[in-house]
């Protein structure tokens, strides 16, 4: 069973290797932020913004709490070898599955992105962790940077290229972790107690075929998220303007592409601000934080989907607010139409009650993560739960989640250990 | 008006399909201009969303290239038709949509229908005038009548078959075992075939085909019609690798695989051009039929640049004649460069999409 100081010896290390990574001048993040905006084609202050939260998140203190939170002063052992299996579009997120299975002293390979974001951040972990700070107790490191010159660190903080096979081999009953490029193929998963996947239902499907019978299967699938403005909230043009500068920022990030991005907005009737003036201060909030965020070197495809969305409201006769160039999308929402998951494209239905809402979600049988609301009024988080939601917020904070927050309604880091029971 | 823009544009067709008479920029702006009129008189969802854009009965647009293409979306949230749809004698249903809310593309007669379908697949596909026998891994109209590229393959191979076509789509399940067994029947008694299949379907014979250790030698002048791609399908490979995959297979030749490109919004298709100088992804078009490429403000594009498809089917009487895609190519001269939409990755990020929110 692991002690609760190596705990804290690897929270400490965790910590301050993501304190160096929220440094924006730190060379490896730079140049990973480069590669990542690269990839998945978001600007490069999407990109900053992603790697602020990620590492930001990534505090002491909010390592053990969740931790305590979850397990508590519980005796726990680690499940064994952890594979997680990154997914297309993400910037990082197998990184915070990853550092809890290192603090429940698992055996961890991940698969990285083209990027190399997890192998770099894993470099400065080695560093963090090899160093004469952290005590005996540190456990023995060992980071892939690619598949052939891969970089371990020992207890004497010295880091070194070394072959696959020395790396493999294994000379210490002390904890490791591993990040590599992995093709998603190759890889017998059926070696891995338990395998966390970011990706589709198909690709979920084909995972979790080939994992033993016991493992432990922890799928983050596709999710939506939505956002409900109660009549409360719009008491003025004031709070109004704030809510929609915090959608539009919810809406902007990530293009429609996170979990977390807000996918439909729900308004009430009957309140001081009307939903059509409501719906004006978002368009020029969104507009605002086109510029703050701008859109990525999207490709064509998507540029000519939003212009087929905007044009087909046109030909609904609605009215809509949107620019030339197809950047942005704001129109009425219909009961009978899902969410049309294109980028910076948001359609706002005006409701009466919640429990449209959650009718809405039902109909389209849309997996909700998260639900911003603005208002305090408690039927709409019952609403919002009942729908599905696992995360209620305020708007401008979808995009903001805490260490601690129960992505996909799950546990951060008891998904990692064995729970022991000794009878007395 | 509309029987003597029907009987026109069956003229042209057969003047196109008998001795390759194409129409002239003026001849086909003209016509476009008079369908157009027509269309606005006749088709009210779709003179209104023209009216929005500026161009009314009074006020017609200068050119072909002004007509305002609806966006095929529009033909799933309203009747596109310029006649009552009850007396439509041919109708046709999008697929890939939105829990059940699908598209119709409603038309009056068969006739022009017709009439384009095989003018076209004579020209791209039978240069040779060959009968073949036709294996067509589309939806069977017997059994999905409103599918238009079923219609569309029932047609050919009654006209152009040797009366021995067969279907092997059955719901979604394939029919491999029945395909192959005919498919040697067809080898051994050196009858030339034609395979019809989408994209997604050939690759799942192929896949069956090397599972089972099978490859065929298919009697020359045999040729495989592909098309539709894999909207909607997570299982995605290239255009390369597919035809890399069906050559040895089947026994043929690259160039005996031809790409057929239409929707269900459309009476007309787009096939790989002839004479392509090498580039296997441009395609040609029946003379009524011609593409733009639009930017998201509307706007053509110049040629060879990527945007957005829209094209202008003279032979869609019965509807829009000008229609918006999501498609993305390019146009150079009368012909384009189809790119496709993007497909993505079958490892997605952790938000839904579209497709795969109906997928569940």
């Amino acid at each position: 069973m692991q002690s609760h100081s190596k705990r804290a010896d690897i929270a400490r290390g965790i910590a301050d290797a993501a304190a160096r990574w929220c440094d924006a001048d730190f060379p490896p993040r730079v140049r990973a932020q480069a590669r990542i905006a690269q990839r998945t084609r978001y600007s490069l202050p999407v990109v900053e913004y992603a790697l602020d939260q990620l590492f930001g998140a990534m505090t002491y203190d909010a390592i053990l709490t969740t931790i305590e939170r979850e397990v508590g002063a519980k005796p726990v052992a680690p499940v064994g070898r952890v594979a997680i299996i990154s997914s297309r579009t993400t910037i990082g997120v197998a990184i915070i599955p990853a550092i809890f299975a290192i603090c429940a002293d698992c055996e961890v390979v991940v698969k990285d992105r083209e990027d190399e974001l997890v192998a770099s951040f894993f470099e400065t972990l080695a560093e963090e962790l090899g160093g004469p700070s952290s005590g005996p107790s540190t456990p023995a490191l060992r980071a892939y940077a690619r598949d052939d010159k891969r970089v371990c660190a020992r207890d004497d903080k010295r880091v070194c290229a070394r072959d696959d096979k020395r790396v493999d081999a294994r000379d210490d009953n002390s904890g490791a972790f591993a990040a590599q490029i992995w093709d998603g193929g190759a890889r017998d998963l059926s070696a891995f107690d338990c395998v966390v996947a970011f990706g589709g239902d198909d690709a979920l499907a084909a995972i979790r075929s080939q994992l033993k019978p016991d493992a432990r299967f922890i799928a983050y699938g596709p999710k939506a998220s939505i956002g409900y403005v109660t009549r409360e909230a719009l008491r003025d043009e004031r709070a109004a303007a704030r809510i929609a500068a915090g959608a539009a920022h919810d809406l902007v990030l990530y293009d429609g592409e996170g979990c977390l991005s807000l996918h439909t907005l729900f308004v009430e009737k009957g309140a001081v601000v009307p939903v059509a003036r409501f719906t004006a201060l978002l368009a020029g909030a969104v507009e605002r934080a086109n510029v703050e965020f701008p859109l990525g070197e999207r490709d064509a495809g998507a540029i000519a989907r939003v212009a087929a969305l905007r044009d087909l409201a046109q030909f609904r006769g609605a009215v809509f607010n949107s620019d030339a160039q197809a950047r942005f999308l704001i129109e009425p929402g219909s009961p009978d139409r899902p969410p049309a998951f294109a980028p910076r494209a948001l359609a706002v239905h005006d409701v009466d009650e919640p429990e449209e809402m959650r009718a809405y979600a039902e109909r389209h049988a849309l997996p909700l993560e998260a639900c911003a609301v603005a208002g305090e009024r408690r039927d709409v988080a019952a609403a919002a739960i009942a729908a599905g939601a696992n995360r209620i917020s305020a708007f401008g904070e979808m995009q903001h989640p805490s260490l601690t927050y129960a992505h996909g309604g799950r546990p951060r880091f008891a998904e990692f250990v064995r729970f022991i029971s000794e009878d007395e | 008006m509309s029987l003597a823009l029907e009987r026109e544009l069956l003229e042209i067709i057969s003047a196109w399909h008998r001795d390759r008479t194409e129409l002239s920029d003026e001849a086909f702006d003209d016509l476009a201009l008079r369908i157009l009129s027509y269309q606005l008189e006749t088709n009210e969802p779709y003179a209104r969303y023209c009216a929005a854009l500026g161009v009314t009965p009074r006020r017609l647009a200068p050119s072909w290239t002004a007509i305002p293409p609806v966006p095929a979306g529009a033909y799933k949230e309203a009747t596109l038709a310029t006649f009552d749809v009850a007396a439509a004698e041919l109708t046709f249903e999008t697929s890939g949509t939105t829990r059940g809310t699908g598209g119709r593309h409603y038309m009056l007669r068969p006739a022009l229908y017709d009439a384009a379908l095989l003018a076209g697949f004579d020209r791209f596909m039978l240069p040779d005038e060959a009968q073949l026998r036709y294996f067509n891994l589309v939806p069977d109209p017997r059994e999905r009548s409103q599918s238009s590229l079923g219609y569309m393959m029932a047609r050919v191979s009654e006209a152009r078959g040797d009366s021995r076509s067969g279907w092997y789509l059955r719901g979604e399940e394939l029919l491999v075992a029945d395909f192959f067994s005919d498919l040697a029947e067809a080898t051994s008694a050196a009858a030339p075939v034609c395979i019809a299949a989408t994209a997604f379907a050939l690759l799942h014979v192929l896949d069956e085909a090397h599972e089972r250790g099978l490859r065929f030698q298919l009697p020359a002048g045999s040729r495989i019609m592909e098309t539709g791609g894999f909207k909607g399908r997570t299982r995605v490979v290239s255009r390369e690798e597919l035809y890399a995959r069906a050559c040895p297979t089947f026994g043929i030749a690259e160039r005996a695989i031809i790409a057929e490109y239409g929707m269900t919004e459309l009476t007309s298709q787009w096939y790989d051009a002839e004479d392509n100088g090498g580039d296997r992804r441009l395609k040609a078009a029946p003379t009524w039929l011609r593409a733009r490429a639009i930017g998201p403000d509307g706007a053509a594009f110049p040629g060879g640049v990527v945007g957005a498809l829209a094209h202008v089917d003279l032979a869609n009487l019965w509807s829009c004649l000008a229609v918006q895609t999501e498609d993305l190519g390019a146009c150079f001269g009368r012909r384009i460069v189809l790119l496709g939409r993007d497909t993505g990755a079958a490892l997605r990020g952790c938000s839904l999409d579209a497709e795969s929110l109906q997928a569940r």
